[in-house]
């Protein structure tokens, strides 16, 4: 417990400072997260427009994309407001930058992950609340689980990305693997997923978590189940324990300095 | 003539270098290729058509394609205008016995045909990998080829514009963005303007972006004369109106330069 | 006395993997070789050696970041490979290539976020800041920008931040590196007065001859991952540090300057390159018949480059200990 209050006093030095270094480019920062909001919204008007032609695909309707993309952008979000560091996480290891982390009295991973706030994040985290409370207008009960399924969506973004970016440890081309992979993530995430069958959906719920994202939340709103809610957090945690363990595996590879060329 | 289509055998030559890209962007075109296959496979089985908008599934996949090898293929030319006007280079490039809009274009649109070259091949070989060969007739070809480069122009004019408003705004950058995802969105590059509603259609065929993205995209695998001859006119009218504003806009700016010196 | 480090027959090899037409072949790389040494707290050490001698393997070994091949180390009674984070809270690490500040905040923020994560108690936290300030002269930029800052600013403030926790011992990895006179002089100085004076444990790495005589009383040059020369400073400087490099140009030709101790190295025209001996001939009155032979139009004094003062150990055998009077000839 102490532990945990420990870490959490760290994650709110971090936030506070991140946000500090955001601001001392205010009209930087601005623009990036205005550019993420015209960006989502496109994708927007696109299920608008689909959806007025073909108002119901395999039992989904508007307001089932809609909430899907509200989970999604605000989970991704709310990761990268946080833990930024996540998507550069590849590049920090290549580039040998993971020794400034190691000096510190604090656990590596979330330390380092804690490090940068992405701006553009905070666009999409904004942009997904915005867009649930103005096109599906909740009702309490619904916000509520709204708002957790998104902190299940984020961890398990963290934990994809910590997972596809430590692959850096075992690989050098990995840096262009792990954007593709959480491209691939991302771009499988946003889309109805009753639409995807067989193969497909074993690797959504297995390699590709999509379902996670996108399946399981969306159901548990749309039923108020709890149950559909339990799932996505155990998806999300298992997805996250992979990442940890992967990272803490490469990080003795990097310990042992046999990485890849070395100077003495 | 001959000295701009120099410069974009140039450009063509120097982005050799970065065929590595192609390996990434192919995946990205497999990822959304394979999911708007799943998604109108469903939407063509739910309504029980066979054509939707007067295009067959396979029709629907290679219209895809070139929307996407269009946009893909879009190089950063309100970035370069910008910058150049930014920096000041835009005034030494002056000096120099060539029109600057005319050698931004050669540049850009030389990059922008071998990106679009790249990203076409790899997304019919995806697509025929999904629907097979494309039903077309041999005529949608020509016509094709005949629209793409002013399509080109146009899309070239509009954003050589918003860079050129450098010398008036503190930040194009916002302009770029929106004129980007306008395009996309009202030029049909996910769903062809077949399938807007009714009313807005009249509307975004008079407007220039569905001249840039849907009406190549659309005569490739339609073959529609009546389109071709249509487009071929709204491409020519735009790409005339946007050439006199450059003209009216650069002139314009120039004598700001002369005047204030940069 | 205590030991704040010792290190005994420490060894590092890496494996390189380098690929020929389709086989990958490895081979290994020693960084380190066999290093053994003791440190007593409070003791300030440079730690010297051309590129690629090690100093940076050994110190990432040090401070916890690299497991060993071989060998065994303690830096305050902790294994530091083993016990990393429970060392981190006692010792300071600054690499001079590689910032701790934010780079778009002004220093002062960097100092709270700090005191976050060494947990640091408020009262302590404070007085040991004001401290720090006062004593690194931080206080006309504690509120700018990092990015607006000098080099030499940056680095005071770099080195304050690695002491704010209040490490027993720093480990500083090329401290002044990029910076110029002035500031590179500042720096040691403030260095060497933080050792005296609060008795943490120096441990300095540079390829810069100079940085050894303005802090470190004890020097360690490793070459080949092996330590070649272990002794105290006095008489290192005596032994091998003692010439400088004059250059020096004229406006016309100038009179010949004969003084013992004073060797041209190069002439041409009117420029002139002389390697003097400190302690044949103090560098003040070399000065003084260089300015009196000519008109001088610019001049330089230089230490020699560390590759030679190497070559130069490898080539004298060891002078027997004497503690006689110095001549402290410093520039």
């Amino acid at each position: 417990m102490n532990m945990l209050s420990s870490y959490l006093k760290l994650a709110a030095a971090y936030t506070s400072i991140n946000f500090k270094s955001l601001l001392a480019y205010r009209g930087a920062f601005i623009s990036q997260m205005v550019a993420m909001f015209i960006n989502d919204s496109v994708w927007i008007a696109f299920w608008c427009l689909f959806f007025t032609r073909f108002p119901v695909v395999k039992g989904w309707g508007v307001n089932d994309v809609i909430t899907l993309w509200a989970i999604a952008a605000s989970g991704f979000g709310l990761a990268h407001v946080f833990m930024g560091n996540a998507l550069a996480l590849p590049g920090i290891i290549m580039r040998g930058e993971l020794d400034s982390w190691l000096l510190y009295p604090r656990a590596v991973l979330p330390h380092l992950l804690l490090g940068k706030s992405s701006a553009s994040a905070w666009g999409d985290a904004l942009f997904g609340v915005v867009v649930y409370l103005l096109f599906v207008k909740p009702d309490l009960p619904h916000f509520i689980l709204f708002l957790l399924l998104i902190c299940s969506v984020a961890v398990l973004f963290i934990g994809f990305s910590v997972f596809t970016g430590s692959l850096a440890f075992f690989f050098g081309s990995a840096e262009s693997v792990s954007v593709q992979l959480r491209f691939a993530l991302i771009t499988f995430s946003t889309y109805p997923s009753p639409i995807f069958q067989g193969f497909v959906k074993v690797l959504l719920f297995t390699l590709i978590p999509a379902m996670f994202v996108s399946h399981l939340p969306v159901s548990a709103l749309r039923n108020m189940s709890l149950v559909d809610a339990a799932y996505s957090f155990a998806g999300a945690i298992g997805v996250l324990a992979m990442g940890v363990a992967t990272f803490y595996f490469g990080l003795r590879r990097y310990e042992s300095g046999n990485l890849m060329e070395m100077r003495g | 003539m001959s000295k701009y289509f120099y410069i974009a055998l140039t450009s063509i030559r120097s982005k050799l270098a970065y065929v590595g890209e192609i390996g990434s962007k192919t995946i990205f075109l497999f990822v959304i290729l394979y999911i708007f296959l799943c998604l109108w496979k469903v939407t063509y089985t739910e309504t029980n058509q066979n054509a939707l908008g007067g295009l067959t599934l396979n029709q629907m996949l290679w219209y895809l394609v070139v929307t996407e090898s269009m946009i893909l293929s879009l190089p950063p030319i309100a970035t370069v205008v910008d910058q150049d006007v930014r920096t000041g280079s835009l005034a030494t490039q002056l000096v120099r016995p060539l029109s600057y809009p005319l050698s931004v274009f050669a540049n850009t649109t030389g990059e922008r045909c071998l990106s679009f070259a790249i990203n076409f091949f790899a997304g019919s070989l995806i697509a025929c990998l999904f629907v097979g060969m494309p039903d077309l007739q041999l005529h949608n070809i020509p016509m094709f080829l005949l629209l793409l480069p002013l399509s080109f122009a146009l899309d070239f004019s509009i954003y050589f514009l918003i860079g050129l408003s450098a010398f008036w705004l503190e930040d194009t950058t916002g302009i770029t963005l929106i004129y980007s995802r306008l395009t996309m969105i009202l030029g049909g590059m996910l769903i062809p303007l077949e399938l807007f509603p009714d009313s807005w259609q009249q509307i975004l065929r008079v407007l220039p972006f569905s001249a840039i993205v849907y009406g190549p995209a659309r005569t490739f695998v339609t073959g529609d004369f009546h389109l071709f001859f249509y487009l071929i006119a709204q491409q020519l009218v735009a790409i005339f109106i946007f050439a006199f504003l450059i003209h009216v806009v650069y002139t314009t700016a120039l004598k700001r330069v002369f005047s204030h010196g940069g | 006395m205590e030991n704040a480090v010792s290190v005994n027959q420490l060894v590092k090899n890496f494996v390189l993997k380098k690929r020929e037409g389709m086989r990958w072949t490895s081979s290994e790389t020693t960084a380190v070789d066999g290093i053994t040494l003791s440190i007593e707290k409070g003791q300030s050490v440079a730690f010297i050696g051309p590129n690629g001698a090690g100093k940076s393997t050994t110190i990432k070994m040090l401070t916890g970041i690299l497991h060993p091949t071989s060998g065994d180390a303690t830096v305050l009674g902790c294994i530091p490979w083993k016990e990393r984070t429970r060392l981190a809270r006692r010792i300071g690490v600054v690499f001079g290539q590689r910032s701790q500040l934010w780079y778009h905040l002004p220093p002062r923020d960097t100092f709270e976020l700090l005191s976050k994560i060494y947990e640091i108690k408020r009262e302590v936290f404070q007085t040991r800041r004001d401290m720090l300030i006062e004593r690194f002269q931080l206080g006309e930029f504690l509120d700018t920008p990092v990015r607006k800052l000098s080099l030499g600013q940056r680095m005071r403030a770099e080195v304050a931040c690695s002491l704010l926790h209040g490490p027993e011992v720093i480990f500083l990895d090329e401290p002044t590196i990029g910076l110029d006179v002035i500031a590179r002089q500042e720096l040691r100085d403030l260095i060497s007065e933080w050792n005296r004076e609060n008795g943490v444990t120096v441990f300095l790495t540079s390829h810069d001859a100079g940085d050894i005589q303005h802090v470190a009383k004890r020097v360690i040059v490793i070459n080949h991952g092996k330590v070649v020369l272990d002794d105290r400073v006095s008489r290192v400087r005596r032994q091998y540090l003692r010439e400088k490099v004059l250059s020096v140009k004229y406006a016309d030709t100038p009179q010949s300057i004969e003084l013992i101790g004073v060797k041209t190295l190069i002439e041409s025209g009117h420029a002139f390159k002389f390697e003097v001996d400190t302690l044949a001939v103090p560098i003040e009155r070399v000065m003084n018949e260089i300015m009196r032979a000519g008109s001088v139009v610019d001049i330089t004094i230089e230490d020699p480059p560390l590759e030679e003062v190497i070559a130069h150990i490898y080539s004298t055998p060891p002078e027997s200990d004497e503690e006689e009077g110095e001549e402290e000839t410093d520039v």
